[in-house]
């Protein structure tokens, strides 16, 4: 299999079916596997662009499947996760995880997330002076952030929170990673924190409740998209 | 001797407080009010003696009015303590001397064979209406002893059957949180389950309806997916009717409607209707020519037989074979269904039958099974599971012939 295919980890045939077909039309090379330890063997053989694993797996929990891939590879996971299970979400993010699909889901959700890991920057990743999200623009040299071309006022932890966040568009990032990235070790029992610089970040953001750029993820975390790509 | 039943209701008490006030009653003779009644007794009886025996004093012998005025000193001794007996014998003596000894009308005596006559008098009603008095009191403690036995058998009685209830108690409070787990499991895989067709459902109706990124499918691709929603609405159904049956095996409104069944026929009608679940497989029928009729409840049965082979489906390697076979055995039918997966492990094989037993990473209900068990069994019949030749799973079950 050809480099920047994507690894389909799904043992429901109708679902692994209807995965492999979706991503197949939209010109992704798709090899699909049904099984944990296929699963590893073929990330380890076959060097995916992005793996997407279901949880629930017959041979082996998805959650190891994550961290055995994790443990050499770099490649982004997304998993596929069952509606109500947060805490299985937050232990697949814990345990190297890069973003979530909640089932049922539909085709243009997972599509979205493809995409976003396709792109994205491992979370140790260089710095860059200027980060662009749709209309925010956060210059972390400079320390400004403008919305729509106009200048933001923000205190300090808004200002660490928003680059944060632009850092990683579009990926969800786990309460315990802002805290420990904005706050250090000592705030990681503070999930309060977030919620209040959350919303003080949505009003100076200027946000349309309707049309959010930061999306809170219930239980989990933060993630910030672009709001034109959204749709 | 003590004939104070203070000491008996001091230890009653200490049983239990509630009872103590209706002893004071009920044990009262020994107390003041016995001692004033036995002397009151004691003392009319002695005027009534003394006024019968009066009118005839000179014609009888002074020894008759001795001997009846012991009467009421006995009378008092059993009514009274002592004291009564005592009192009475003085009261008794007076009246003697006053009334029966010459001179009469005096309390002097002049003979003093009387005066022996009045202490043998005195002595043997003291001496009796004391015995009396004791006896008494020894049957008065002996009917305490028992009335506290008795209150402390009762006691125990209403204790062991306390216990008893709060035995009961405990054993219900287990039996409710059993229930309650299982009830969450049932939530938990009912909520998978279900979700699960949703899924792709979901899944291919977003793709196909959404005009924006439609990936323009090739017209065999869309009639596959489409196919996927059909075969994943008819699971759903299935997940439904196992519910449903589910309800009705716990509210035990699972009646059969008993009728002749071929089972030929009730086998290729299902596995018509199950051909997509068995695409990738090969199914092998072998069925005994002249297979009798039999007796159950068609949908009932039908169910059995869908759930046995939608298991076979699910466990079964791709291209590998399921087999469904059926023959006469006796006065029954015997129907086998096996596949070449991975079987049952044979700790796990008397398990397999409970409600929400699920193998793992299984994407069965994990009602199946325990649904199968209750139907056969309506239906006069039995189901075990075995190792297939191949070392997949083997259910066997049984219905009776039709008469």
């Amino acid at each position: 299999m050809a480099d920047g295919h994507l690894l389909i980890v799904e043992d429901e045939p109708a679902m692994a079916t209807v995965l492999t077909e979706g991503l197949a039309a939209r010109g992704y090379l798709v090899r699909t596997v049904s099984t944990g330890s296929e699963a590893i063997a073929a990330a380890a053989e076959s060097r995916p662009a992005v793996v997407v694993l279901d949880l629930g797996l017959p041979d082996m929990d998805g959650i190891d499947v994550c961290r055995q891939i994790r443990a050499w590879s770099e490649v982004p996971i997304i998993v596929l996760t069952a509606d109500g299970a947060e805490d299985r979400r937050v232990d697949a993010l814990d345990q190297g995880a890069d973003d979530y699909v909640t089932k049922p889901f539909s085709m243009r959700e997972l599509l979205a997330r493809v995409r976003v890991a396709l792109r994205r920057r491992p979370l140790s990743g260089p710095d860059e002076a200027v980060l662009t999200v749709g209309d925010v623009v956060v210059d972390v040299a400079h320390h400004w952030v403008s919305v729509g071309g106009v200048l933001v006022d923000l205190t300090p932890k808004e200002f660490d929170l928003l680059a944060l966040l632009a850092r990683y568009p579009g990926r969800v990032l786990t309460h315990r990673t802002i805290l420990a990235e904005v706050w250090g070790p000592e705030g990681l029992n503070h999930t309060e924190y977030l919620r209040v610089y959350a919303r003080a970040l949505r009003n100076k953001l200027g946000e349309d409740p309707t049309r959010r750029r930061l999306l809170t993820e219930p239980g989990v975390g933060y993630r910030l998209v672009d709001r034109a790509e959204r749709g | 001797m003590s004939d104070d039943t203070g000491g008996s209701q001091t230890s009653t008490t200490e049983v239990g407080p509630a009872r103590a006030p209706r002893q004071s009653g009920r044990y009262s003779p020994g107390g003041s009010r016995g001692w004033l009644l036995g002397l009151g007794v004691g003392l009319a009886l002695v005027a009534a003696v003394a006024a019968s025996l009066l009118p005839f004093r000179s014609g009888i012998s002074r020894a008759t009015p001795a001997l009846l005025l012991v009467l009421p000193v006995v009378a008092a001794g059993i009514l009274g303590r002592r004291i009564a007996a005592v009192a009475t014998a003085m009261a008794g003596a007076a009246v003697y001397s006053f009334a029966f000894v010459p001179p009469y009308d005096r309390v002097s005596i002049a003979e003093p064979e009387d005066v022996a006559a009045l202490v043998v008098f005195v002595l043997v009603a003291v001496v009796v209406g004391t015995l009396m008095a004791v006896q008494t009191n020894r049957r008065q403690v002996a009917e305490d002893r028992a009335h506290q036995i008795r209150i402390l058998y009762d006691r125990n009685v209403e204790l062991s059957a306390e216990r008893e209830r709060l035995r009961e108690e405990a054993n219900r409070v287990v039996l409710l949180e059993h229930l309650d787990r299982q009830r969450s499991a049932l939530l938990r895989s009912v909520s998978h389950d279900l979700r699960t067709p949703l899924a792709t459902i979901q899944a291919v109706a977003s793709d196909l309806r959404d005009d924006v990124a439609d990936p323009g499918y090739p017209a065999e691709t869309r009639q596959r997916l489409l196919g996927l929603v059909s075969d994943e609405a008819e699971r759903l159904n299935r997940i439904v009717a196992n519910l449903l049956s589910l309800s009705r095996i716990e509210s035990g409104s699972l009646l059969p409607e008993r009728q002749a069944v071929a089972i030929d026929e009730l086998v290729s009608d299902r596995l018509d209707k199950l051909r997509r679940l068995f695409r990738d497989l090969s199914v092998v029928v072998d069925l005994s020519p002249g297979l009798p009729l039999v007796n159950a409840d068609y949908s009932q049965l039908d169910q059995v037989i869908s759930n046995l082979l939608e298991n076979a489906a699910r466990h079964a390697p791709p291209r590998s074979t399921v087999h469904i076979a059926a023959e006469p055995a006796g006065q029954v039918v015997m129907v086998t269904i096996s596949d070449e997966g991975t079987g049952v492990a044979p700790e796990e094989r008397e398990h397999i039958f409970e409600p929400f037993r699920r193998g793992p990473g299984s994407a069965s209900s994990g009602v199946g099974l325990a649904i199968c068990k209750a139907m056969v069994e309506a239906n006069g019949g039995t189901i075990s599971v075995g190792e297939s030749e191949s070392g997949g799973a083997r259910f066997d079950f049984t219905v009776p012939l039709h008469a």
